[in-house]
């Protein structure tokens, strides 16, 4: 049964997105994109990580502007580049991470820069009113006059939505907008979408939770490597098909995956837990072993990968490396016992942008290339160009700056900065995120390799069939709390799927 | 609206308090401490750092700063007597001192807003440069109390019902400020840009004009600081204002205008500069030497940043786990 | 390092070589000897003060209270001096004293994490009002001969004065770590990207508090370098200075963002801001030319990488428009 009732397109579409590109450097994220959207639907944008659905939003958020192709929006021509145009022909982006004024209440979030007055001054009653009159239309009772500081996620949704409505926004994107909500915060934000949809308003919904798609959406638009699949009626389809259509091949084909003989624990974590984000987390990693860490974003995976590292703290439970228990919070400590982290967010977390290749790759190994006080820059140089070598990585010079590089590249360089240190347990959050196909295999081979040679390797990652191409075993994360483990025979699409989300049901 | 709840709630309880509590203490050690002499004392004192806090507060909500004002305003000072001197009577006068203010600050807010330099450099940088074109154009000379302009000289003497017209000229700036800051839309843009400036571009708000407009509001405030100025000692020379800039931020940081930007208001930065000279006056009076004022001063700041942070992270958001 | 800075401190290599030509020429006393030790003796103590400066600087942190730190340990060293302990456990005294007030900061800023700018701003009242109270109005002017005399006179037979020694040899021993040392790295490292310096294993809060620390050592030897000089410790010392340090070290390159610079640079534009004095002096253009200047040059030194930067992106867009998109396929 149809969950997300029924939806028949009016004769003209509100917003048209037209076979539009996007280029940035040498980079395609667009190559030929479309999107239909007519009032009272809710629209699904579905598609991997690098798919291009973000730069889409952007696009008409008018953070880019596009390279080629057509954006009308009631039947005129869209003009882009500018985000306050885009706000004031009616398009409403709402992130994931919603930008609020921490500092200013709600009333004044929702009206800033267009506060109603008496006369020449702000009208605080009419604001207050009036965005309590917005919070009720949603049917969610927020206080006007509260700070927006601390806030949850949810909320700040809630106030991200009123604002769009009251600039009279004809379209509301919502930007994975359930990433960090708990179930019921998800369901009360399905509440809202139906209202937007029963008020006649144009709702676009991206989001990776196909179970979420399926309960919400009336239409969907698959997106693949920066072009638009399909689009199609939620109803004509399935789960499976949609897969099928995001990832475009047969999942075993992209993994060249080693089978390995695994030695003893190398990593074994006890109960540990860190109030509010994870709890009751336990597990174990022999060598040669690849554990995949699989769920949805925000159920608490890096965050647990931090705690072991020691770039955070956490609250109890224990850590042992070969045995020997890893102190809290000390990632110099943790290296020197044999860790490594590759971080989810390699511009924020893993590289340093404007510095060279050279300095990047050996800035963890620099005692090693030292010899007392006076550090050798040819042998920082060298290091950089050996494990360059075996990462197969491209560049002009190794004294360029990293921030030139692909993020492929890019992500070779933070590989190879961490296997330079020669770890025992290598950690890796995301490797493969917004990084080409081509390069995607090359570092799946690398693991594979690393593995055969005694690496223990805990993954963590988003995407379905590099979990389920690569690892041994599976573990399956939902808000902080480890909910399944599955042996590589048994991790189905469906199976982790319905683990990360929580639904039993498949389509 | 829950007034009185507001009232607990507001920024500028802790300064509010603390004022309070300091007479207090100071007024019970000390018999007829808070006289009418001290009064006067006190709002005498303050007047100049008071307006100039105002003024620093328009930059400071944006998370910026204004270092130069203390060169700004000697010069200011000095502008008036001399042109007074000069035979340009006592409008233009006034007008030269604030145009005054408002090129430095237009300069200031360009470089800030448009080139997106650092305030902090940029008015590091204007406090040496306005100083050094200052004292080139004083070329070592004093202004006189002939020189002043009477009606600043009044001014800078007399009291209405007791209490100095110095003093009440902030007042008045204070409630217009007060009033603007609060009710203007412009105004509240400066707090959104502070609280978040990422987010205030992509509201639409034009930042780089509301930055020099406010840098411009500073200069201007800080122009007719000048004439507060020459009232209050009647003189002017090329030190006038050295390191008022200093005190001033200290003001506006004590009463509640947080450097992080966002938060604070005019209110709290005159109750700042008023706590500030209140406890210059009590530890005269408690017979501490006068060589303790400046620690107790940077100890009183550093106080309001711990506190200011503290209460800043107090503040939970919820996590992955919780949720009500 | 971008493009851009590299060139920079050579550009203020150039400079300095600029300003003494100018010198030569606009005065003849300017290449004599007595006005080259002048110089010297001049900028010794914002030199010193500016090495660690500018690794605070790269760091991505700042520290405001540099001239009441050196004040500070002048007026320690009067403070104990006047209590009869002998004047060379009273300099000592004084390097305590800058050192402590560094790790003071540095406290504030890394264990309780507070804003070094507006806390340096704080404490530079602090330790200021700290002179105020350990001397009184009274400063301490008898001072032992021979101390006083290395700080104002010059190595016999060579119109170097004493205190260019410390200058150099700290200037050295700076220049080296920072640019040679894994230390220095990790400030580079912590300026640029702090989250992943953190992320590398680098201990990023003792690295910053040790700076702090640093800093205030250095403004420490200074004030031992000043109170000789003027064979004097009052509390009212080197008032303003911290801008003298701050605009030498922004105009030799390093960048107020952090994670850019170079020592060299550093000490090329001390060098240059006290050619520039010396010059201004000598050809009696009044001290208030020497303020427009710094002032105009701590400018120039933010401004042009921002011009820079600017035209660079600007040939970038219009070449990229140009290109045929390329195979490298997709990324976000």
């Amino acid at each position: 049964m149809l969950r997300s009732g029924s939806f028949t397109p009016g004769s003209e579409p509100i917003l048209r997105v037209a076979h539009i590109s996007k280029a940035f450097g040498g980079v395609r994220a667009l190559v030929d994109a479309s999107l239909d959207l007519y009032p009272g639907e809710i629209h699904a944008l579905l598609g991997e990580n690098g798919a291009g659905k973000s730069t889409l939003l952007k696009a008409l958020a008018g953070v880019h502007q596009i390279d080629s192709g057509e954006i009308t929006l009631n039947g005129e021509e869209f003009i882009q580049g500018s985000t306050r145009m885009s706000i004031e022909q009616g398009v409403a982006v709402i992130y994931q991470e919603p930008n609020l004024f921490p500092d200013l209440t709600l009333a004044e979030n929702v009206f800033i820069g267009r506060q109603p007055t008496k006369g020449k001054f702000v009208d605080w009653e009419k604001m207050q009113s009036e965005s309590k009159k917005l919070f009720d239309g949603l049917g969610i009772p927020l206080n006007p006059l509260a700070k927006a500081r601390g806030l949850s996620i949810a909320d700040q949704q809630i106030v991200e939505i009123a604002k769009a409505l009251s600039t009279n926004a004809q379209v509301i994107v919502m930007d994975e907008p359930t990433a960090a909500l708990s179930a019921k915060e998800v369901e009360r934000l399905f509440e809202v979408a139906r209202r937007l949809k029963a008020q006649n308003q144009a709702v676009v919904f991206v989001s990776h939770r196909l179970d979420e798609v399926f309960e919400l959406c009336q239409r969907m638009t698959v997106m693949r490597d920066g072009s638009t699949v399909d689009t199609k009626m939620v109803a004509d389809s399935s789960e499976a098909e949609v897969i099928q259509m995001m990832v475009g091949r047969e999942v075993s084909e992209l993994f060249p995956k080693i089978d390995v003989e695994t030695g003893d624990s190398v990593l074994t974590v006890n109960n540990l837990g860190a109030s509010g984000n994870f709890e009751g987390i336990s597990f174990e990693v022999k060598a040669g072993e690849i554990l995949g860490i699989a769920g949805l974003v925000g159920s608490g995976r890096s965050e647990i990968m931090r705690a072991i590292f020691g770039v955070d703290g956490y609250d109890h439970g224990t850590i042992q490396l070969l045995g020997k228990f890893v102190p809290k919070k000390n990632p110099a400590k943790s290296m020197a016992m044999g860790m490594a982290l590759v971080p989810e967010d390699r511009r924020q977390q893993g590289l340093f942008m404007p510095t060279s290749i050279a300095r990047n790759a050996s800035i963890t190994v620099l005692k090693r290339l030292s010899k007392g006080l006076v550090l050798s820059r040819k042998k920082e140089e060298q290091t950089a160009i050996t494990w360059g070598e075996v990462l197969q990585l491209k560049f002009a010079r190794i004294a360029d700056s990293v921030d030139k590089l692909s993020g492929g590249n890019q992500q070779k360089v933070v590989l190879a900065k961490w296997l330079a240190t020669n770890p025992t347990l290598l950690i890796v959050d995301e490797p493969t995120r917004g990084i080409d196909v081509g390069t995607k295999s090359e570092v799946h081979r690398l693991l594979s390799q690393k593995a055969k040679d005694g690496m223990a390797i805990l993954m963590v990652s988003s995407e379905l069939p590099e979990i389920l191409g690569m690892s041994d075993r599976v573990i399956v994360m939902r808000q902080g709390r480890m909910v399944a483990h599955f042996e590589r025979s048994d991790a189905t699409p469906s199976a982790v799927i319905a683990a990360a989300t929580g639904s039993g049901s498949q389509a | 609206m829950n007034l009185p709840g507001q009232l607990m709630r507001a920024r500028e309880l802790p300064v509010f308090a603390a004022l309070v509590i300091v007479m207090g203490l100071t007024s019970v050690a000390v018999p007829h401490f808070f006289s009418a002499k001290v009064a006067v004392d006190l709002f005498l004192g303050v007047s100049v750092i008071a307006l100039l806090a105002i003024a620093q507060t328009f930059v400071i909500v944006m998370r910026h700063i204004d270092l130069s004002v203390g060169s700004t305003v000697g010069f200011a000072a000095f502008l008036i007597g001399d042109s007074y001197s000069k035979g340009f009577g006592l409008e233009v006068s006034m007008l030269l001192a604030i145009g005054l203010g408002v090129t430095v600050g237009a300069v200031n807010g360009f470089l800030v807003a448009y080139l997106k330099l650092p305030s902090l450099v940029v008015t590091l940088a204007s406090l040496y440069i306005v100083r050094g074109i200052f004292n080139e154009f004083a070329s070592g000379e004093t202004i006189i109390e002939s020189e002043v302009p009477p009606v600043v000289n009044w001014l800078g003497l007399n009291r209405l019902f007791g209490v100095p017209y110095l003093f009440i000229i902030g007042l008045v700036v204070l409630l217009i400020a007060g009033l603007v800051m609060k009710r203007v839309k412009a105004a509240r843009d400066l707090y959104a840009i502070g609280s978040n400036p990422a987010a205030a571009e992509l509201a639409g708000i034009p930042v780089a004009r509301r930055v020099l407009f406010a840098f411009m509001s500073t200069g201007a405030l800080t122009g007719l600081a000048g004439a507060l100025l020459l009232g209050r000692f009647n003189s002017a020379n090329p030190n006038s204002g050295l390191g008022l800039e200093l005190l001033v931020v200290a003001a506006c940081v004590v009463g509640g205008v947080t450097i992080a930007g966002g938060a604070g208001s005019v209110f709290g930065a005159f109750f700042g500069a008023l706590l500030l000279q209140g406890i210059t006056l009590s530890i005269g009076a408690l017979g501490i030497p006068q060589f303790w004022q400046q620690a107790v001063n940077g100890s009183l700041i550093i106080g309001a940043i711990a506190l200011d942070r503290y209460l800043s992270t107090r503040v939970k958001t919820t996590t992955i786990m919780g949720s009500k | 390092m971008s493009r851009f800075h590299l060139t920079w401190d050579k550009g203020v290599g150039l400079f300095l070589v600029f300003t003494i030509l100018l010198g030569t020429f606009s005065s003849e006393y300017f290449a004599t000897t007595s006005n080259l030790t002048f110089i010297i003796r001049d900028v010794a103590e914002i030199a010193i003060i500016a090495l660690a400066m500018a690794y605070l600087i790269i760091a991505g942190e700042i520290d405001l209270s540099v001239a009441s730190m050196l004040s500070l340990s002048s007026a320690t060293i009067g403070f104990l001096y006047r209590a009869e302990i002998p004047f060379e456990m009273a300099l000592i005294g004084g390097l305590v004293a800058g050192l402590l007030a560094g790790l003071f900061n540095g406290f504030l800023v890394t264990v309780l994490g507070l804003p070094s700018l507006a806390v340096t701003i704080a404490t530079l009242a602090l330790y200021r009002g700290m002179c105020w109270i350990l001397l009184g109005n009274k400063p301490v002017n008898q001072l032992p001969q021979e101390w006083v005399n290395l700080g104002y006179s010059q190595i016999p037979g060579t119109f170097l004065p004493w205190t260019v020694i410390p200058v150099v040899i700290l200037s050295a021993a700076a220049w080296f770590i920072l640019h040679g040392t894994r230390f220095g790295r990790w400030v580079f490292a912590i300026g640029v990207n702090a989250q992943a310096a953190e992320f590398s294993g680098i201990p990023v809060k003792r690295v910053k508090l040790a700076l702090f620390g640093f800093t205030g050592l250095m403004s420490g030897v200074a004030g031992v370098i000043y109170t000789l000089r003027f064979a004097s410790a009052s509390p009212d010392g080197a008032v303003g200075y911290e801008l003298g340090v701050i605009a030498a070290v922004l105009f030799g390159g390093v960048s107020i963002a952090g994670g850019i610079g170079t020592l060299w640079g550093v000490i090329a534009a001390v060098l240059s801001l006290g050619v520039i004095r010396s010059a201004l002096q000598l050809i009696d253009f009044s001290a208030n030319a020497l303020l427009v200047v710094s002032g105009s040059l701590l400018l120039i030194s933010v401004i042009a990488p921002q011009v820079t930067d600017y035209v660079r992106s600007q040939r970038i867009k219009a070449s990229t428009t140009k290109r045929i998109k390329t195979k490298e396929g997709v990324q976000q």
